[in-house]
């Protein structure tokens, strides 16, 4: 019984985030590598349901739903749609759109780069203790993080960021104009 | 209370799980008789009261046997519930059919994608404030531990459900893509449009209880609707109920808002190509869709667990003193009986509307989802801030 | 404006919903009892189905008093059959002063039920009489004569929709 107890933490604290990682890369993969537009929004699907799994297993509940309502819900749909009605079958339309393989290459080379030096950086360098605790003066006023998550998150976004959450918010509104703004221009 | 290890409360939710599997196949199954009785009732018909088909005098024998529970007061509701086993026969023996350039792996991932979101939902769903029932001592293993009214009520219950319901399109979108035929394609487009824009409605309309409540909790939610509000408050609950309905119509595509299987125009929608078993987690998902929406609508609004829709509980709750103890049992005890009456009576209301208003054309639906509900969520909601305001 | 709030409110879905409402509590205090009138549908095959008078059915030939067809073998309604399935012969009786027919032959299974043959006949010699439910396994079942289990004597034996199984 003991044993099975000890299986069972392990497994819910270590092995489950695990699975949750190796599906959300599995997902990745079957999107860049598959050959079908759908295939690829399908894989991408599960990489996002997955981080929001591994989300979950760090605790962070409303990041994870917010994961699976914006990413799954929202911005997926919109993929599939487009890529249900634009079907790349000729040879010709796949050449016209995969033209950028070589400024890809670059672009990744260099994020990836500037990322794991981040990373690098936040996990083992100076400031590691601090970034991988939540901010403490989150959790002040009786907010657990653990209990209060969205309360945590929203105190976070309107009472000490608000001045970056609000030009954030601009910033989309003037996006979401602009598109109309173009869509209208287009049509005469 | 005996401290619970791991391996035990882990029981317990395998425990909850399975009571609630139980429940979806005896409550979905039931609807789907009843929606036959009752929308014959509503059209002054009887709706099913025999079998068709050659059983080996067995159907003969079934028929005339429902033909005499016709004059027997309660039974006579009952007549035709065999055609309802051969309703989970056919789907279940039926042959299955993969067209020939469907693409098949998207084709068998779609109605498993629909049901698993639609019945994922119901971990969060409270369906009593706090303990459920207790084990009596004399189990081994798990004797004298408690079991909540729900499998997992998280804090964040609300946003799941929300976020289950998202993921559920994709059934819909894929079923139409992967079936390679126009028709199915149209009404996956169409109802994925028509889901995301109800989305919006729907979300904003229960805004107004996280707003009063002050949580994204179900249980916490469903208690602060039901006791916790003061008698105006039912302002913003009427409203808010009303456009939840409207938009949990669209959400499951029910009758008004069917567009994805408008018969006159599109076949059967989405799933024009889907025989058999497949087709049949189509059909199951919508059903297990209602009892949520159904399950949700008497949570937020219609007092959840408690007797009284629309929190009126809480502004009756202390004149109830002066009642006598058991009646004030009876009214205020058998929460599950509460809540699960709320959601027999809301099923009904689906197929109450289902027999009532024609189907919308697919602009009208729109507009009603952009140019009225949303406004009138907004307005609903600044009505909710001041009650909150006030409390 | 005006129109928005016609839209918002929704006085007209509340009264589509009253009505089936009250269709549905009607029917549902009364759908144990076998007759009532506001079922729009019978319950066929146990209760029988009303039937207006002039209803058309099956043809028939009427009976004089000595149980002998009225039948004069005109040929009237051979001739005003648009379908031709009469088929009428002759012959004598002892005691009869008119013709009697030796063969009446009717093919109800190309007969469209017209009632042609009644307004030709000058004697009240046919009938279309009440019988709907002419179903029958076999093709032979509709070949209609003066003698066999099928006649143009007396109603067809096929009688109510049975739920036997037995063909």
């Amino acid at each position: 019984m003991e044993q099975l107890e000890q299986l069972f933490s392990t497994v819910l604290t270590r092995h489950v985030f695990l699975i949750f990682g190796v599906l959300s890369v599995i997902g990745a993969g079957a999107m860049i590598f598959s050959r079908n537009a759908v295939h690829s929004v399908i894989g991408f699907l599960l990489a996002m349901l997955s981080i929001a799994g591994a989300y979950l297993c760090l605790r962070a509940e409303f990041l994870a739903m917010a994961q699976i309502l914006v990413y799954a819900g929202g911005i997926v749909v919109l993929f599939l749609f487009v890529v249900m009605l634009v079907e790349m079958t000729k040879y010709k339309e796949r050449k016209i759109f995969q033209t950028q393989t070589p400024v890809a290459l670059v672009v990744v080379l260099i994020s990836a780069v500037t990322f794991l030096g981040v990373f690098l950086k936040t996990i083992f360098g100076k400031s590691a203790e601090v970034a991988l605790t939540l901010n403490p003066e989150l959790t002040g006023d009786g907010l657990n993080a653990a209990t209060h998550n969205v309360q945590a998150v929203s105190r976070g976004l309107f009472a000490d960021y608000l001045l970056p959450f609000e030009i954030l918010s601009v910033i989309l509104l003037v996006a979401l104009v602009g598109a109309v703004v173009l869509a209208k221009s287009e049509r005469g | 209370m005996p401290t619970i290890s791991l391996t035990q409360s882990l029981v317990i939710s395998l425990i909850q799980c399975v009571l609630v599997v139980v429940f979806i196949f005896v409550v979905v199954p039931l609807t789907v008789f009843a929606e036959r009785k009752v929308l014959g009732y509503l059209q002054q018909r009887l709706g099913s009261t025999r079998i068709a088909g050659h059983l080996g005098g067995l159907t003969g024998l079934l028929n005339r046997g429902m033909w005499k529970l016709g004059k027997v007061p309660v039974l006579s509701y009952w007549r035709g519930l065999p055609g309802l086993v051969g309703d989970v026969m056919k789907m279940l023996l039926k042959e299955d059919i993969l067209p020939t350039k469907a693409d098949k792996f998207v084709f068998w991932i779609a109605p498993a994608l629909s049901f698993v979101a639609s019945v994922v939902v119901f971990a969060t769903i409270c369906f009593v404030p706090g303990t459920f029932f207790t084990f009596p001592t004399w189990v081994p293993f798990l004797g004298g531990l408690p079991v909540s009214g729900g499998i997992a009520d998280v804090n964040v219950g609300l946003l799941w459900i929300l976020g289950m319901a998202t993921v559920g399109v994709y059934g819909i979108v894929l079923a139409g893509w992967a079936s390679n035929s126009k028709y199915p394609l149209l009404g996956g487009l169409r109802s994925a449009a028509q889901m995301v824009s109800y989305e919006v409605p729907l979300t904003l309309s229960l805004l107004a209880p996280v707003l009063i409540s002050g949580s994204l909790k179900f249980s916490e939610m469903s208690q602060a609707m039901a006791v916790g509000v003061p008698l105006w408050a039912i302002i913003p609950q009427v409203i808010g109920f009303l456009i939840y309905l409207t938009c949990g119509f669209a959400e499951t595509n029910r009758v008004p808002f069917d567009m994805p299987e408008a018969e006159n125009e599109l076949v059967a929608g989405f799933h024009t190509e889907y025989s058999g078993m497949k087709f049949g987690f189509f059909y199951l998902a919508e059903y297990v869709n209602m009892t949520v929406v159904s399950a949700m609508a008497a949570g937020f609004f219609l007092g959840g667990s408690w007797l009284l829709p629309f929190g009126l509980q809480g502004v009756v709750n202390p004149y109830l003193a002066s009642l006598p103890s058991w009646l004030v049992t009876l009214l205020c005890e058998p929460h599950a009986a509460f809540f699960a009456i709320k959601i027999v009576f809301l099923l009904f209301v689906f197929i109450w509307v289902r027999g009532t208003i024609p189907r919308y054309r697919y602009d009208q639906i729109m507009a009603v989802a952009w140019k009225y509900l949303i406004p009138l969520t907004l307005v609903n909601l600044v009505l909710a801030a001041a009650v909150r305001l006030a409390m | 404006m005006k129109k928005f709030l016609k839209t918002l409110i929704p006085f007209d879905i509340a009264k589509g919903l009253s009505i089936t409402g009250t269709y549905f509590a009607k029917v549902f205090l009364t759908a144990n009892r076998a007759k009532v009138k506001q079922h729009v549908v019978s319950e066929y095959p146990e209760v029988p189905a009303p039937l207006e008078p002039r209803f058309r059915g099956r043809v028939q030939l009427i009976l004089d008093e000595a149980g002998d067809p009225k039948c004069v073998c005109c040929n009237a309604c051979a001739k005003a059959c648009p379908t031709g399935v009469i088929t009428i012969e002759g012959g004598k009786k002892e005691g009869r002063k008119t013709r009697i027919p030796t063969r009446w032959d009717y093919e109800m299974e190309r007969c469209v039920f017209c009632g042609f043959c009644v307004e030709a006949c000058s004697f009240d010699a046919i009938k279309l009489n009440s019988q709907f439910e002419l179903a029958a396994y076999d093709r032979e079942d509709f070949s209609l004569g003066l003698t066999g289990a099928h006649n143009v004597l007396e109603p067809s034996p096929v009688g109510k929709f049975s739920y036997s199984d037995e063909a």
